[in-house]
């Protein structure tokens, strides 16, 4: 045993007490703050520049789209 | 091994003679070096978008994870799902459009505007090398599945993709690849869907489908010995209701994507959540050249943004399409050994498609493989000849001796990629994880200077080339240390219990470059103002460097 397999132990032996619903939600959560974030996002940086734009020209609903459907794969697998 | 009859063929030879007619039609239009490497910037986002779905899939992902779908499950599909398409939605809104604005043809060139042209040429050289050899991988990934399916000739086929890949990568550059990637695709995702639609409806649609996986997992799990993991001295001893419970859990791993830290599979949750999504996923969007070039070709910054946005949103759907038939394979074929799982895709294959259909699979496959191999090729070059020729070599070359340059390179690429291929055919590792094994070098040290460098105005040049040497020399001496053979002559256990830890590589190489990086900079002389507004929040200061 070298200092990287104790290092490489301590951490996995904290990782096998994290029930696995945990690490589930941590997935989901991810693709919930990534939610947020776009939401949160200027018109400025998901439209296209100098014109009004059509709604489907926004890039925050079809990245939204893309991260709810990751949701539900990640709740149904 | 199924035969390929004379309609089949028809239908492959169709495919072929499209792929090399948008090619050459593209590649006429090619005057100059800036049309060869970034298309003259004219780049739609449903081209960009489709290219990078389309490069990202290649003849390594539809044989090395249907193989590995049938030896562990659904949890390769997060190799494409949380594998990709956060990474994909932040680089879309902050890093790719930082890149684009930034006019830069590589990204060893930003590094270099950012940093210094030591670091530009370590990065550039670290991926050339990388780029290179992943040629050779994919070519005879092709190969392989060819010889699987219908018995061709493996030389015949590596030299035979590797002219035709090459002929229209030479005439057409990037333009060429990416409106390749389009009808490579369709015909790549018309094609597997086919497979799965067809392989579903004969085990009885989904739910008997789904019983039936549980039931060959079962089936071969009594009749396999307990892993490595569960004979581990540090296991502890179970009881009958606990064997029990981890036996239902074991069975069901085949249809979770969130494993357990103990899985012999190489998607345990904390490589797949650290590992995978926050490291290796990121550093290969934003850093790898053969994938960020063609958003630097796009005809706009919104272009650019939309490329990735839609390439998230066609994510979605590839698991379905490159992971289900690893499944559909398991349940049919259960006397097909875990060692003989690269062989699934290819029995599917010739079992499954009546005649006709197995020519539209083949064509999807060449479809994955040659979107994939003329990426790599097309970037090798632009690296080659932006970051080494134009820089050291010949700093005033003009359009025209670029774009020569370019396809010679190009040329030499192409034989390069032959050779190595030849040189790997006597190996029997799985093809994936080669290919994923050699990228995590370079991954997580790449992410963590472009992450050290766009994010803060303070990172030194000195610190960032520091964090990138030591970086990759994590990653591939965590590589070296895991050798087999190496662990017997210093009488050690492995360091990593799982079958391919590259995804453990990248987060410590990427832990270790930023961590090097910020300890570096803190002591090292701050850089010029000039180089510093090359990150994000300087160029949004300043209102650009440029």
């Amino acid at each position: 045993m070298t200092v990287l397999h104790w290092i490489g132990n301590t951490i996995r032996d904290q990782l096998l007490l994290v029930p696995l619903w945990v690490a589930r939600w941590l997935f989901i959560g991810l693709f919930l703050a990534l939610m947020a974030w776009v939401v949160q996002l200027p018109s400025s940086q998901t439209t296209p520049p100098d014109r009004r734009c059509a709604w489907y020209e926004d890039l925050k609903i079809w990245a939204w789209l893309a991260l709810m459907f990751q949701i539900v794969v990640y709740t149904v697998f | 091994m199924t035969h390929l009859t004379s309609t089949d063929y028809l239908v492959i030879i169709s495919y072929l003679t499209a792929t090399m007619a948008i090619g050459l039609w593209v590649g006429s239009y090619v005057r100059s070096g800036s049309d060869f490497f970034l298309a003259g910037r004219s780049l739609p986002w449903w081209a960009v978008g489709m290219s990078l779905v389309a490069t990202d899939i290649g003849g390594t992902d539809l044989v090395g994870v249907g193989g590995d779908a049938f030896r562990y499950g659904m949890v390769m599909g997060n190799f494409e799902w949380i594998g990709c398409v956060p990474a994909m939605l932040v680089a879309a809104f902050v890093f790719i459009p930082h890149l684009w604005r930034c006019k830069v043809t590589t990204i060893p060139e930003y590094l270099e505007r950012r940093f210094s042209v030591q670091l530009r040429a370590s990065v550039a050289a670290v991926w050339l090398v990388a780029m290179a050899c992943n040629l050779g991988v994919m070519l005879l990934a092709s190969a392989q599945f060819m010889n699987d399916l219908a018995k061709w000739d493996m030389s015949l086929s590596i030299v035979g993709i590797a002219v035709l890949v090459g002929i229209y990568t030479w005439s057409g550059g990037l333009g060429a690849v990416v409106y390749t990637d389009v009808l490579q695709g369709v015909i790549m995702i018309g094609g597997c869907l086919m497979i799965v639609v067809v392989g579903i409806s004969e085990l009885g649609g989904v739910e008997p489908f789904i019983d039936k996986v549980h039931a060959a997992v079962h089936a071969r799990r009594s009749q396999t010995p307990p892993t490595a993991s569960e004979q581990t001295p540090l296991a502890k001893p179970q009881t009958a209701k606990e064997q029990a419970a981890t036996a239902k859990q074991r069975e069901s791993e085949h249809l979770s994507l969130v494993l357990p830290v103990d899985t012999k599979s190489p998607g345990p949750w904390p490589a797949i959540l650290f590992g995978l999504a926050l490291i290796v996923s990121p550093g290969y969007w934003i850093g790898n050249q053969c994938i960020v070039q063609r958003s630097l070709g796009a005809k706009s910054e919104y272009d650019a943004k939309a490329s990735y946005v839609y390439g998230a949103l066609l994510k979605g759907l590839i698991p379905f399409l490159i992971v289900i038939p690893g499944l559909i394979a398991l349940v049919r074929f259960p006397e097909l050994t875990q060692d003989n799982a690269k062989s699934a895709l290819p029995l599917l294959v010739g079992k499954l498609l009546p005649e006709g259909f197995r020519g539209v699979f083949v064509a999807a496959f060449l479809a994955a493989l040659m979107s994939s191999v003329d990426s790599y090729l097309n970037s090798a070059t632009t690296i080659y000849v932006n970051d080494f020729y134009r820089r050291f070599y010949r700093p005033h070359a003009d359009e025209g001796q670029m774009l020569l340059v370019g396809r010679w390179t190009t040329i030499g690429f192409v034989l390069w990629g032959v050779y190595f291929a030849f040189q790997l055919m006597p190996f029997e590792a799985s093809v994936y994880s080669l290919f994923q094994t050699l990228m995590s070098f370079v991954v997580g040290p790449t992410l963590g200077v472009l992450m050290a460098g766009m994010l803060s105005s303070r990172t030194a040049s000195e610190g960032a080339l520091s964090g990138f040497i030591a970086g990759l020399c994590t990653s591939t001496g965590l590589f070296v240390l895991n050798l087999p053979a190496v662990c017997r002559w210093l009488d050690m256990p492995p360091l990593f219990r799982i079958d391919a830890p590259y995804l453990y590589y990248s987060i410590w190489a990427f832990l270790v470059t930023i961590s090097v990086t910020v300890v570096f900079s803190y002591f090292a002389r701050p850089d010029s103002a000039d180089k510093a507004r090359y990150s994000i929040w300087g160029w949004r200061e300043e209102g650009g460097a440029a």
